[in-house]
């Protein structure tokens, strides 16, 4: 008797610990309400400029700018090596890792723990799941395959366990939805001339 | 090499580098997601207790006396989310489990039996006092220590076992009737 | 103007010359593929590109999108890439046409393509156009964004400064700066700094930084 109520416990605890499906749009909120709480650099950019002084970048904006930017750009290039050291997770973002002749090569990255399986599916791919699956880190989590593109607007997003629609929760959307289900974009830059 | 441990980037946000904090959301988010939903019964809900959790911890993240521990102290921020979310919330239909039917298959098995069986299991968990609720998710569900759970929810370990039984014994209840069915 | 009138009738339903597309062989049924084969020849007769055709139909199978809804999508796209087309010219390319689409979708007239395409000359639109869907989808009222794109064109901007001026502005909205206003301070900083976009200066105030006009270096 006792063994058959453990087990119906353990039956009941397995199937609560099944993952639970987040909307996609969850960081990209949660990060919105942080940057309207963050101290407002463009609160301090307007204070500082309506003061007449020459045109010069103040020590302290420029360091809190610069490091914002170091910020936002370190996550994106670092996006381009995911780790297999525990808990390195970067934010996911698709990055450009590298030029060639033949376009620019992207790393699509997703973090992504109780997935089984993600696949990139894009304008670039025939929107085929089949054709672009992502790997996942050693670490595990951290889902994410190169890609070379050519310039110009791409669109794109992830399929999980081949049945859920998973924008880039860190990517623009692209301004049409003509199907219910929403796209995210990256341009891949052209040469700068 | 850049360092991405918690204690890391923590370090980062604290030195106004909002953009870090991304990172943490995207690390912990799954994990804690799981809880919340069982909790309160309904994703919507959970989501945001969630991301409310994730905002209040960003705003007192220089009081997080151990970096290195962000997830048990964010942990403790959303579980108390969790109790003041269930306490004032109106009942509604429990829309989730739709959306999780929705996002498709069960077991290959026995998909419809499946479904009914997890259905059943949110009812009775409803059905629990949210202590007991709490402390059989965390116990069984999540894995903690009695330490790591008296830590958590400022609860003692002897008051928390016997949450802990309680639920269980009651879980039997509800739910042997159903499998006997 | 018989190519646009071909395209005209294919929307309205008349059929043309049937042409195979292998993608989309044996995955629609038979009236959505004879629908879609009957835009792609019109779209090809007109001179459009026919790839965001056959692309929109396999975004909305992967997407299970229903028949109806498919169809219903690749007539808007062919009827954006016809306007797009009538707005370019016949020498545009491929690529441009399908960017002109884009941005016409986003809300920019044709008049704004025009005047687009006449400052950037020879060099390629789809960044460009690309980068002032994405401010539109950002909340960056369209006509801002159509200037910002021309001011930057005028000042011989490059795709990367286009880029550039994209991520910059998405930073200020999300530290919370209104969308029209980033947009057309960061275009100001773009030129006049030449490539201030990527140092982090901070964003002026309109009307109150300084009022240096815009450098405009010789086009590449």
């Amino acid at each position: 008797m006792h063994d058959e109520q453990d087990q119906l416990i353990s039956q009941v605890a397995d199937e609560l610990r099944a993952p639970v499906a987040l909307d996609p749009a969850f960081d990209a909120r949660v990060m919105a309400a942080v940057r309207r709480a963050a101290p407002g650099r463009w609160r301090l950019a307007l204070r500082w400029w309506t003061e007449p002084r020459p045109l010069r970048v103040s020590p302290l904006v420029g360091l809190a700018c610069a490091a914002a930017l170091a910020g936002v750009v370190v996550i994106g290039t670092r996006a381009v090596q995911p780790r297999s050291a525990p808990g390195t997770v970067p934010v996911p973002a698709a990055a450009l890792v590298a030029s060639t002749d033949a376009g620019e090569v992207v790393q699509f990255v997703l973090v992504a723990p109780q997935a089984a399986t993600v696949a990139l599916v894009g304008d670039f791919n025939d929107w085929d799941p089949g054709r672009t699956p992502l790997r996942v880190t050693a670490g595990g989590g951290v889902w994410s395959v190169n890609l070379p593109l050519r310039p110009g607007p791409h669109q794109y997003a992830f399929v999980v366990d081949g049945k859920e629609w998973r924008p880039d929760p860190a990517a623009p959307r692209a301004v049409t939805d003509d199907f219910g289900a929403p796209n995210s974009v990256i341009i891949v830059g052209g040469k700068s001339t | 090499m850049t360092d991405r441990s918690d204690a890391a980037l923590i370090s980062q946000v604290l030195n106004g580098n909002a953009e870090a904090y991304g990172a943490l959301v995207a690390r912990y988010r799954e994990r804690y997601a799981r809880f919340a939903v069982h909790m309160l019964g309904e994703r919507e809900d959970a989501e945001e207790a969630l991301q409310d959790a994730f905002v209040r911890a960003y705003r007192s993240l220089a009081q997080c006396a151990d970096p290195a521990r962000f997830d048990a102290w964010l942990f403790r921020i959303l579980a108390n989310r969790c109790r003041t979310a269930g306490a004032r919330r109106a009942r509604r239909a429990r829309t989730f489990i739709r959306d999780e039917a929705a996002l498709g298959e069960a077991s290959a098995e026995h998909p419809a039996e499946r479904r009914e069986w997890r259905e059943e299991i949110h009812r009775a968990l409803e059905r629990l006092e949210p202590d007991q609720r709490e402390a059989f998710l965390l116990k069984h569900v999540e894995d903690l220590s009695y330490e790591e759970m008296s830590a958590l929810t400022g609860a003692g370990i002897s008051a928390l076992k016997m949450r802990v039984k309680r639920a269980c014994e009651r879980l039997r209840v509800l739910l042997g009737e159903v499998q006997h069915a | 103007m018989r190519q646009l009138l071909l395209l005209a009738l294919a929307l309205a339903g008349v059929p043309v010359v049937r042409a195979q597309e292998p993608r989309l062989e044996g995955r629609l049924d038979p009236a959505t593929r004879a629908s879609v084969a009957t835009l792609l020849d019109s779209a090809r007769a007109a001179g459009l590109p026919t790839e965001p055709i056959v692309d929109k139909v396999l975004e909305g199978m992967t997407k299970r999108a229903s028949p109806d809804r498919i169809v219903a999508a690749v007539r808007t796209l062919a009827t954006d890439l016809g306007a797009a087309r009538a707005t370019l010219g016949p020498t545009a390319s491929d690529d441009d046409v399908i960017a002109g689409a884009s941005a016409l979708r986003a809300g920019a007239s044709g008049e704004m393509l025009a005047r687009i395409k006449g400052v950037r000359g020879k060099a390629g639109l789809s960044v460009p156009l690309a980068v002032l869907s994405d401010l539109v989808a950002r909340g960056v009222p369209v006509d801002t964004a159509a200037s910002v794109i021309v001011h930057l064109a005028q000042g011989g901007a490059s795709d990367a400064d286009y880029t550039g001026l994209e991520r910059g502005v998405a930073r200020d909205i999300g530290a919370g700066a209104p969308p029209g206003a980033a947009a057309a301070i960061r275009a100001r900083i773009v030129t006049t700094d030449g490539r201030g976009a990527l140092t982090g200066a901070p964003a002026s105030v309109p009307g109150k930084g300084p009022n240096a006009s815009p450098k405009t270096p010789a086009r590449p």
